[in-house]
């Protein structure tokens, strides 16, 4: 009686194979290694759900190892370049505080540098004013404004 | 006196299907992936610098590394600036080599595999040796690098 060789889970063998091999050239490049995780680990599921057939199935495994272990072999380089990160990250804090603060500085330069014109409408009488460049002289007319006409609607009153 | 059927067979190529020859597929696929990496290479310009892929080392430690400008090399490499193209990653070059001759090989074993019935094995062992040592020459620099940072 002729014996069939079953060619179960050689398609997922393939397919773990070539996307391991992928993965160990992305997991080389220093600047998307990080990134080789993600095709590492789905090398890994295909290779081990791949070799779980083949085991039940009896069929050859050859590929199937191979994905696996390169895909392991990919994945461990590519963990190691985040262990890298993590040397790094003990200066991140140090950073981010630097990077925020530098933030605020530029956003309130930028506001004291910045042109505001404030238009208010009462009917007929419009009043506008712009404050730009020297705008603390502004300022001082905008206060001598308020204090001239001021009136009890411009009062704020505190509830009970 | 040879049967019929056994002439016509010696007479006949050698048949050889995708889908039953696991390194043929794999062949195809890695020939699309090589061709895939060119064609990035050759649409993405250095002069736009419009290169989608940033380095996630240099974003996340704030320092270059060894595999900064690949992109831009392998770009100029493609349309002739070598000179410019060593400015921007010294090691661009040997990456360029190591996918055109990876294209070259997919199609040269893929050729021999289905010429050659009875050289498989030898075929499959010779490109898997050959191709690895190729990598290693041409990637060394980079895993020097992570070497290094480990």
């Amino acid at each position: 009686m002729e014996e069939t060789k079953s060619n179960s889970g050689q398609s997922l063998g393939i397919a773990a194979l070539i996307t391991a091999i992928i993965t160990f050239v992305i997991a080389v490049i220093p600047c998307i290694g990080l990134i080789a995780i993600i095709p590492g680990i789905i090398a890994i599921v295909l290779a081990s759900v791949g070799l779980s057939q083949a085991t039940r199935s009896e069929s050859p495994r050859g590929v199937l190892v191979a994905g696996l272990i390169i895909g392991i072999v990919a994945s461990l380089i590519s963990i190691s370049q985040y262990l890298v990160a993590g040397k790094f990250a003990d200066k991140w804090p140090n950073n981010i505080e630097k990077i925020v603060n530098d933030v605020q500085e530029n956003v309130i330069k930028e506001l004291e540098d910045a042109n505001v014109s404030i238009k208010v409408e009462n009917g007929d009488e419009k009043v506008e004013i712009i404050i730009d460049d020297n705008k603390k002289d502004k300022e001082q007319t905008l206060e001598e404004l308020e204090e001239g006409s001021s009136s009890e609607n411009d009062t704020l009153i505190k509830p009970e | 006196m040879t049967p019929l059927s056994n002439r016509n067979n010696q007479n006949a190529k050698p048949q050889v299907s995708f889908k039953q020859e696991p390194y043929l597929m794999a062949n195809a696929v890695f020939a699309g992936v090589i061709f895939l990496i060119i064609l990035y290479t050759a649409i993405f310009s250095p002069e736009k610098n419009n290169y989608p892929v940033a380095c996630i080392h240099e974003k996340i430690t704030g320092e270059p590394c060894s595999s900064c400008g690949l992109s831009h090399s392998l770009s100029l490499i493609l349309r002739g600036r070598i000179d410019e193209a060593y400015s921007w990653n010294e090691n661009g070059m040997a990456v360029f080599i190591f996918f055109v001759s990876q294209l070259i090989f997919r199609i040269f074993f893929s050729r021999i595999y289905i010429r050659y019935p009875g050289l498989h094995k030898q075929l499959i062992i010779t490109d898997i040796i050959g191709s690895f040592i190729i990598f290693l020459l041409a990637f060394m620099p980079f895993i020097v690098s992570i070497l290094k940072w480990i």
